[in-house]
């Protein structure tokens, strides 16, 4: 994981849905094993974390200013999640 | 008595009355036989057909009328036309009436004016669902003022749901965030905003609950969100004051109550089932209703395909079991490769699909009969996507979900 946020997608003019709908796509598209991150808005990292993380992701936040947050998912391999 | 209803507002073709039709065929010989065995005279209606505005037209199109007839040929099945509607319009229903005088309701109950009206019997039907009364009753609107009727219906009908006592809801989604902005003056029209804010006031001097609430998304592309909190409350210097622009899940969070939910074009499915009580408190979380989308529009012509396929997400994001069902021009949503602009904003709605298939509580489907017509195939990389027809689509209306404990399933046709 990169110190060097400006690399880092933000996502934080995104509604709740749409934020759901790119992460997804993200996700889809990334290789098997690597990270997706973006910075989000308070109210969005809480409609990212209960979701991303009951369905096998795992998911780490890490705030960056008030109202920015870093977040990080990944997907758990079969194992994890079993 | 079972109270299954469709409501229909827009132009109906033959091909939508067509997959009515083979719904409701389905549903009696399939599933209730048993209805086809006896007199139909002296029982009452299983499902209701509740047409009004360019709807009623299919009444008298020689290339639905033949359709109207058979549905009319089934057992318990009752047409009621907006009676008003019928008459601007200049539409005869005579020839239908003559052959089946009580199913073809065109006299409306009337409302406290005295004057027919079509909303009450729409919400005779729509308020069954739940108890303790007062009940509330949910519009969700999609279109906006003046381009469109639609939402001269939208007052009679939250107008006539306060008539009975029953507390409202407004969502206003897409376009119909339109019908909240300040300042409408119409000079051939009803001033929608003007009417909202006098069922506003009516609900506040009954002592009935109203809401209305605009999604914050679709406000903001609109221009209306002047202030953002950043926690889902926008304020606006343009709307009526009734209307509060709300983050979509806190709109999404009112349909995980057990309250009926009206639209434009959609249908409530009674899901009863042996040893459940017919109603439920309105309040009762636990039971929300499972939510069918229908997709019935072309992809990037209309925001609708995608407002459609969002609002299911965040349906199912809350909790509340949500399929989406891709059908008519919905279809090209799924066919071909699309391929938009690099640098656009715009969602690939393909990519959209494949992303959310396989979300919690959402399933998606394809109507194979829109494919073959339109002599289209469904694109192979949507997996996640599954083929149905008629049988499968009945089954998907007419059974609850595995575990749902909800009285009846919201049809909202987008």
């Amino acid at each position: 994981m990169s110190d060097d946020i400006s690399t880092i997608p933000d996502f934080s003019d995104l509604t709740c849905t749409n934020l759901m709908i790119r992460l997804k796509m993200l996700l889809k598209k990334a290789p098997e094993g690597s990270l997706v991150e973006c910075i989000v808005r308070r109210d969005q990292r809480d409609t990212i974390d209960v979701p991303f993380s009951r369905t096998g992701y795992d998911v780490k936040i890490r705030k960056i200013d008030t109202n920015r947050f870093r977040v990080s998912l990944k997907k758990k391999n079969s194992r994890e999640v079993s | 008595m079972s109270s299954h209803f469709f409501l229909f507002n827009e132009s109906m073709n033959s091909e939508r009355l067509g997959w009515v039709e083979q719904c409701l065929k389905f549903f009696f010989i399939k599933l209730h036989p048993e209805n086809l065995l006896h007199s139909t005279k002296n029982r009452q209606a299983v499902f209701t057909l509740f047409l009004s505005g360019d709807a009623l037209h299919s009444l008298h199109n020689p290339e639905t009328l033949s359709l109207w007839e058979v549905i009319l040929s089934l057992p318990c099945v009752t047409i009621v036309c907006d009676s008003q509607e019928l008459a601007l319009r200049g539409i005869s229903v005579e020839r239908l009436r003559m052959k089946n005088p009580d199913q073809v309701i065109i006299h409306n109950s009337l409302a406290l004016n005295g004057r027919p009206s079509f909303w009450k019997d729409v919400m005779k039907l729509a308020r069954q669902h739940e108890q303790p009364v007062p009940s509330l009753v949910g519009f969700l609107h999609l279109t906006s003022p003046y381009m469109n009727r639609s939402s001269a219906a939208l007052l009679e009908g939250m107008n006539a749901a306060l008539e009975i006592h029953a507390s409202v809801d407004l969502y206003c989604y897409l376009d119909g965030v339109h019908v909240g902005h300040d300042g409408q003056k119409p000079t051939e029209f009803e001033n929608i905003g003007e009417g909202l804010e006098a069922v506003f006031e009516k609900a506040a001097k009954r002592g009935l609950s109203c809401q209305m609430l605009a999604c914050a998304r679709c406000a903001a592309a609109r221009g209306y969100s002047t202030w953002d909190d950043g926690k889902g409350t926008a304020i606006s210097s343009c709307t009526i004051k009734p209307i509060k622009i709300r983050n979509l899940n806190e709109i999404i969070d009112q349909f995980r109550r057990n309250h009926i939910i009206l639209s434009d074009n959609c249908a409530s499915i009674q899901l009863k089932k042996e040893g459940m009580q017919a109603t439920f408190s309105v309040l009762d979380r636990e039971r929300s209703p499972p939510l069918t989308i229908l997709i019935t529009r072309h992809p990037y012509g209309t925001e609708s395909a995608f407002g459609g396929l969002s609002l299911a997400l965040a349906a199912a994001a809350h909790g509340v079991p949500t399929q989406v069902i891709f059908i008519e021009d919905g279809i090209y949503a799924l066919t071909g490769t699309q391929i938009p602009d690099a640098g656009s904003p715009l969602f690939n709605m393909q990519e959209v699909i494949d992303a959310i298939s396989g979300t919690d509580n959402l399933q998606l489907f394809c109507f194979t009969p829109s494919l073959q017509k339109r002599g289209m195939t469904k694109n192979q990389k949507l997996t996640g996507v599954l083929n149905i027809s008629i049988s499968e689509f009945g089954n998907l209306l007419f059974y609850s979900p595995n575990g749902v404990a909800a009285n009846h399933q919201r049809v909202i046709l987008f």
